[in-house]
């Protein structure tokens, strides 16, 4: 506040006078980073939770502001609209990896320059505490005994609930009966309340209801079990169909336009690096039950191409694509 | 009170129920076309409800004006929208054309000080720093203190905080 | 016992905690006042600012903000008719026209010390209730919040003044305004014509600043030359006779406010229109008729927005559970500080509950020591020449509507919406049933469809779930009562078709608007 103060003084004062003669290196000015979702959210907190570490390495602030609608797509679009100097940052979750085949918008992070990818999160099946079933195997044979009775929480198409269901589906040939809430927050609430049976939801969302044991979990939808959830067993050994879409799961990454110079991308990627390093933020991570992936450049690119593959594959097969993958060039998960 | 209903009808308020009734069926046309009479649950079934709710009201109020006699003194640019009105609501609209292309500095300045000297009739110089507090109070409250980025258009204006904060560090070590 | 006592005081004795407590609360009342500027985002920004910060010290300031914001939107809705924040649209139905009588330094005071009580009346719940009250708010179903929606929209019969025909009309539209965009839950296209801009829907508080504010400053123009009214600043302090004779509606406000405020999913904003409606059907003969600068109507929804504070801390608290957006974004916080917010964060931490509990009555004691100074300086306000106050209200409104989410687009609609309210208003239609309709629709929209699709679709079966709980029995009585008893619908609409109202309706409001209460 102070420093703003005295910014604000001296801006008075001097604006205009001055203007034009700063010529220094990047970052010259405060940067501004757009968070695709709302205060308070996953998103919202990771970022906040890093960007200050990054902060401290650029030596400017980065002015975080929350745009949201269109599942992310107002952000990602605003940042498309912005110059390529590297002075705006699309601070994102994964949803713009559907946007092509659902139809919201004619660009991905495909066509985007990833800074880093900064952590992974992995979904989970819950139910609630008095439902007649603890295994993925029971879920689904009472489905099967119980047609359209079991109420699974679903979040919109394209959101995770509604891929990690599209996977089971695909694999069991179960019928559910999806209630829709905005959010996975909303839902879980619901779950605990009795309003739905079982919500896929990601871990980092679930951990401490579950800890509590005001729900429990029935599936972990990873190839590997969790530190977290040492009791359970990972999806793949019941269900073996699973292999081939795992490992997959929600991430949150950093994101600058195309043709941004190659002096901002190595400064900012070097300076997210280091920041996603920091002991405090890779505990906080690792208590949430989020993988801390820390990568950029190809290796990011090539992770984002995977997630989209899977994905949007998925839901064309489950019948909610308004295009099919064919149509942009992704390719078919081997 | 211009709020309550009254016994005569007002200059335009007969096309104003008209126009409302016209929009309400427009919308409710909006409204079934989303999911039609599909289900109770589509995601068109209460906006088709409130639309419905909207034509029925629209038409009793517009019958209800029919029936009232009209004012007769009463003039439609005197009394509904009286030029001053319609100045400031096509200055606002201007406000909100200009403001990403010149930015926020010089386009509320240019606002205060005409807006200031045509309502309130003071000298200039009055009109000038006037506006010129309002403007910096309204700046430092949002865009320093709250960090709201308002649009910068032609005033590189962090170009201009970096590099007196740049000169103020450097000063201070 | 004795170690409650301990954490409950810790902020109390801290110089440190208490300057932070005392900053928060003071920057707070500043940040609700202003239209476009949220506590929401306050909070956020103070995230960042707190970053590297003591987790005492950043949840002191953070609660500071918190209690001060929502009692200070109810200052811009006193005195200019633009609510500073949602939750204070109910305030400025009866307090603006306090302050168009010359009373607005009353409106002020009254509006401070009712707040205070409803805060204080919410920290005790909190206190002493917490965890039996979030087990009661998460049974709660789907069709529960319907009809507590429901419930909130009668009150259109109660906002539309002179007609009932009219207020519908306005409610509708508002409901319908409020299902533009995304399907939040089908992310299917409503009303959006094509355009991305469209999709997050209209926000609310741009409809909010363009129907209050703007169109209120439009309507001013018609009277520039009118020498602003001197305002009457003898008697700022409520007097205490005052204050026990609203007491007792303050308090039912305020426990209204505390479950609503607990709720996942209802704020501060739908508390205070349900405790205005209420005040409105148990006061059998008010002084002033309401919407007309009625005290009553300007007390229960302050107590109310500021008693959801200590509700909406409940399920935060108790389950990790959001009560609203803020407290949303307080979980963000605990958890950026290395806390694990969830049920078993008073496991983990067991100081956390009192120390909060310390702070919010300390901030709230801080909302009254601010509150009631500098008031004079704020009336004052009014009584600025026109021609500069005008210009000044119609900046803040387009600053605050780009403020909601740095866009240009919200100018739009709150100039759109603004100058549609100024052209209703003039055509006697009230635009409190529009704003009330924006903040309700997604609430009864999403729960309605929720409760149909749990059922299958199949609508008997959806009945006959409403008489399944004790508490959605409730309910439903209390909605069927008031709709039989207070609204005779249809008695009001054949009236209303059959013959133009009396010449002399507009000369008594408060006679003809009985029936439609």
């Amino acid at each position: 506040m102070k420093k703003a103060l005295i910014k604000t003084l001296a801006g008075v004062t001097f604006a205009g006078l001055l203007a034009g003669t700063a010529q220094a290196q990047y970052p010259e000015k405060d940067l501004q980073g757009i968070i695709q979702w709302g205060a308070g959210g996953s998103t919202d907190t990771v970022m906040r939770s890093v960007t200050p570490h990054a902060e401290d390495i650029l030596g400017r602030d980065v002015i975080m502001t929350n745009k949201t609608g269109g599942v992310g797509a107002i952000a990602t679009k605003y940042v498309n609209a912005m110059k390529a100097d590297g002075y705006t940052l699309l601070m994102g979750a994964e949803n713009p990896q559907m946007y092509k085949v659902l139809g919201l918008a004619d660009i991905d992070y495909g066509d985007m320059i990833p800074i880093n990818v900064l952590a992974r999160g992995t979904p989970i099946f819950v139910a609630r505490n008095d439902a007649p079933f603890n295994t993925m195997k029971e879920l689904v044979e009472y489905t099967k005994k119980h047609p359209g009775e079991i109420k699974t929480g679903s979040t919109g198409p394209g959101g995770l609930t509604s891929i990690v269901l599209a996977m089971l589906e695909a694999e069991t040939h179960i019928d559910f009966t999806g209630v829709p809430y905005d959010g996975d927050g909303p839902a879980l609430t619901a779950l605990q309340g009795g309003a739905i049976d079982i919500m896929p939801a990601v871990l980092g969302a679930a951990i401490e209801h579950i800890k509590a044991g005001r729900m429990k979990v029935i599936g972990l939808v990873d190839t590997q079990s969790s530190p977290l959830l040492p009791d359970t067993a990972p999806i793949t050994e019941e269900i073996p169909g699973f292999n081939k879409y795992l490992p997959w799961g929600p991430f949150f990454g950093v994101f600058v336009k195309k043709d941004t110079p190659a002096e901002a991308v190595e400064k900012l990627t070097a300076a997210y690096h280091e920041a996603a390093q920091n002991p405090d933020f890779k505990d906080l991570m690792d208590k949430r039950g989020f993988t801390i992936m820390n990568i950029s450049g190809d290796e990011a690119a090539k992770f984002l191409d995977s997630y989209r593959s899977v994905s949007s594959w998925i839901v064309y097969d489950a019948g909610f694509a308004k295009h099919s993958p064919e149509e942009f060039g992704i390719k078919r998960p081997e | 009170m211009p709020h309550s209903q009254h016994s005569y009808t007002k200059p335009g308020e007969t096309l104003f129920g008209f126009l409302m009734v016209v929009l309400s069926v427009f919308l409710f046309w909006q409204a079934y076309s989303i999911a039609g009479f599909e289900s109770l649950s589509s995601p068109g079934a209460f906006p088709l409800a409130a639309t419905a709710l909207m034509v029925i009201t629209a038409c009793i109020a517009c019958v209800q004006n029919l029936r009232l006699p009209s004012e007769v003194q009463g003039h439609f640019f005197k009394e509904i929208l009286p030029p001053v009105v319609a100045v400031m609501i096509a200055v606002i609209l201007l406000f909100a054309v200009v403001l990403d292309t010149l930015g926020f500095i010089p386009t509320a300045l240019a606002f205060l000080f005409l807006t200031i000297k045509f309502l309130h009739r003071g000298g200039v110089i009055r009109t000038t720093l006037l506006s010129l507090m309002v403007l910096v109070l309204i700046y430092v409250v949002f865009r320093l203190v709250f960090k709201v980025v308002l649009p910068e258009g032609i005033v590189p204006e962090r170009e201009i905080l970096a590099y007196l904060s740049d000169l103020f560090n450097t000063g201070a070590q | 016992m004795l170690e409650a006592l301990q954490y409950f005081s810790m902020a109390w004795v801290s110089p440190q905690l208490l300057f932070l407590t005392a900053l928060g609360t003071f920057l707070g009342i500043y940040v609700g006042a202003i239209p476009g500027l949220s506590v929401t985002m306050a909070v956020s920004i103070l995230i960042s600012f707190t970053f590297a910060w003591d987790i005492n010290n950043a949840l002191c300031l953070m609660v500071g903000v918190y209690m001060g914001g929502v009692y200070g939107g109810s200052r811009t809705a006193i005195l200019l008719n633009i609510p500073g924040a949602p939750s204070a649209i109910a305030t400025a139905l009866d307090g603006f026209p306090m302050a168009q009588k010359g009373e607005a330094g009353r409106a002020i005071g009254l509006s401070t010390v009712m707040s205070v009580v409803g805060g204080f009346i919410g920290i005790f719940i909190l206190a002493i209730a917490a965890p039996h009250i979030s087990e009661f708010a998460l049974t709660f179903q789907p069709r529960d919040y319907m009809m507590l929606g429901i419930m909130g929209i009668m009150l259109v019969g109660s906002l539309s003044g002179e007609s009932l025909t009219k207020g519908i009309f306005a409610g509708a539209f508002g409901m319908l305004v409020g299902t533009v965009g995304l399907d939040p839950l089908t992310a299917e296209e409503r009303f959006t014509f094509g355009a991305v801009e469209l999709w997050n829907g209209i926000n609310p508080v741009a409809v909010m600043i363009g129907m209050f504010g703007l169109s209120e400053a439009l309507m001013q123009l018609h009277h520039l030359d009118k020498v602003a009214l001197k305002q009457k600043l003898d008697r700022i302090i409520p007097a205490w006779a005052d204050v026990r004779k609203y007491l007792s509606l303050s308090t039912q406000s305020s426990v209204l406010g505390t479950i609503i405020g607990a709720l996942p999913g209802t704020g501060g904003d739908i508390a205070a229109l349900m405790a205005y409606d209420h005040a409105k059907r148990v006061t059998k003969n008010p002084k002033v008729p309401f919407g007309k600068g009625a005290k009553e109507g300007l007390i229960a929804p302050e107590s109310a927005n500021n008693a959801a504070v200590g509700g909406a801390y409940i399920p935060m608290l108790t389950l990790g559970i959001p009560g609203d957006a803020v407290t949303a974004v307080f979980i963000g916080a605990l958890f950026i500080h290395g806390l694990n917010p969830g049920p078993l964060l008073l496991t983990e931490r067991p100081e956390m509950f009192w120390f909060t509990v310390g702070n919010l009555t300390l901030a709230n004691i801080f909302v009254l020591i601010f509150g009631l100074t500098g008031i004079k300086l704020f009336a004052r306000i009014v009584e600025c020449p026109k021609g500069i106050l005008i210009p000044l209200i119609f900046l803040l409104s387009i600053v605050g509507a780009y403020a909601i989410n740095n866009s240009v687009a919200d100018i739009w609609w709150m100039l759109g919406f603004g100058v549609l309210g100024y052209f209703m208003k003039l055509y006697g239609y009230q635009v409190g049933p529009v704003i009330l309709g924006v903040i309700l629709s997604r609430l009864v929209d999403e729960n309605w469809r929720r409760a149909i699709i749990s059922e299958r679709g199949d609508l008997g079966e959806f009945f006959g779930q409403l008489f399944s709980s004790p508490l959605s029995i409730v309910l439903f009585s209390i909605i069927t009562l008031v709709f039989v008893s207070q609204t005779p619908l249809w008695t009001q609409l054949k009236r209303c078709f059959k013959r133009p109202p009396r010449p002399d309706d507009s000369a008594h409001p408060g006679k003809s608007k009985d029936a439609a209460a």
